[in-house]
């Protein structure tokens, strides 16, 4: 059970739109998304957080030389081993 | 999963893992450190000594160590291994069967095998990887790339987990 309230898209403005319109543009192209993920929803209550997540994501998993699939294999098996089933 | 895995990759991608997080559990547990370190709770066996079957496997492992580290010496942790035949066979055979390539390629599969290790901090098998990596051509900026993908999948666990966030990912049909 999910122990916060998800922030809703539709009613955030500014930054935080700004990311949110970014974040699902982005989960669009990688897996169709239609709606900005849970994760990224919850962090929307700190917009200081959702933002510099947002830039580490942008940066550790957007650029570089690996191919997005060497990367989602290195995510998922890291998830794995957390126990993390998100 | 997306990015063109299928069940075959998917269940490599969980037998790297499985094996790094087992084979990371054990050099821990011998309380290894280092690649360089001869210390452990039980003391590696010398080849010269070792009986057969492990000391062909050993003449093996050491080859092996010669092309894809550069040195050739078989790694602490399987001389300690070598003391029970049966389980350096197994699990040497293990090794090679699930790093090599497959439905994922070996260079991938040990960029993951790194990841976990270093998500566990498992400072052996963090140096044991990034050794076959290096030989293997890889840069202080590729193994930098993979910190960048545990550290901030650290930051997503563990916001998920805190927040119990329910997953709202779904495979497509």
């Amino acid at each position: 059970m999910t122990t916060i309230r998800m922030v809703d898209p539709a009613g955030v403005s500014g930054r935080t739109k700004e990311i949110f319109d970014a974040v699902l543009r982005r989960e669009a192209t990688v897996f169709g998304a239609t709606s900005v993920s849970n994760i990224w929803r919850c962090m929307g209550h700190w917009p200081a957080l959702l933002e510099a997540n947002w830039n580490r994501s942008r940066a550790l998993m957007q650029r570089g030389r690996f191919t997005p699939l060497q990367r989602e294999l290195i995510a998922t098996a890291v998830s794995i081993g957390n126990a993390c089933t998100y | 999963m997306r990015l063109g895995v299928d069940e075959v990759g998917v269940t490599e991608l969980m037998g790297v893992s499985e094996h790094t997080r087992a084979l990371a559990t054990a050099a821990a547990a011998l309380l290894l450190d280092s690649l360089d370190s001869e210390r452990a709770l039980v003391p590696p066996l010398d080849p010269g000594a070792a009986e057969e079957p492990a000391k062909a496997l050993l003449e093996e492992i050491a080859a092996w160590a010669e092309a894809a580290m550069g040195h050739r010496s078989a790694p602490i942790l399987w001389r300690v291994l070598a003391h029970n035949p049966h389980y350096i066979e197994t699990t040497w055979r293990k090794e090679r069967t699930l790093m090599g390539d497959g439905a994922l390629s070996a260079h991938d599969k040990r960029r993951t095998a790194l990841g976990v290790a270093m998500a566990m901090r498992g400072g052996y098998l963090i140096e044991y990887n990034a050794a076959l990596l290096r030989r293997a051509g890889d840069t202080d900026r590729d193994i930098l790339e993979v910190l960048g993908v545990v550290d901030h999948y650290t930051t997503l666990n563990t916001l998920s987990e805190g927040m119990q966030i329910e997953s709202d990912i779904r495979p497509s049909a």
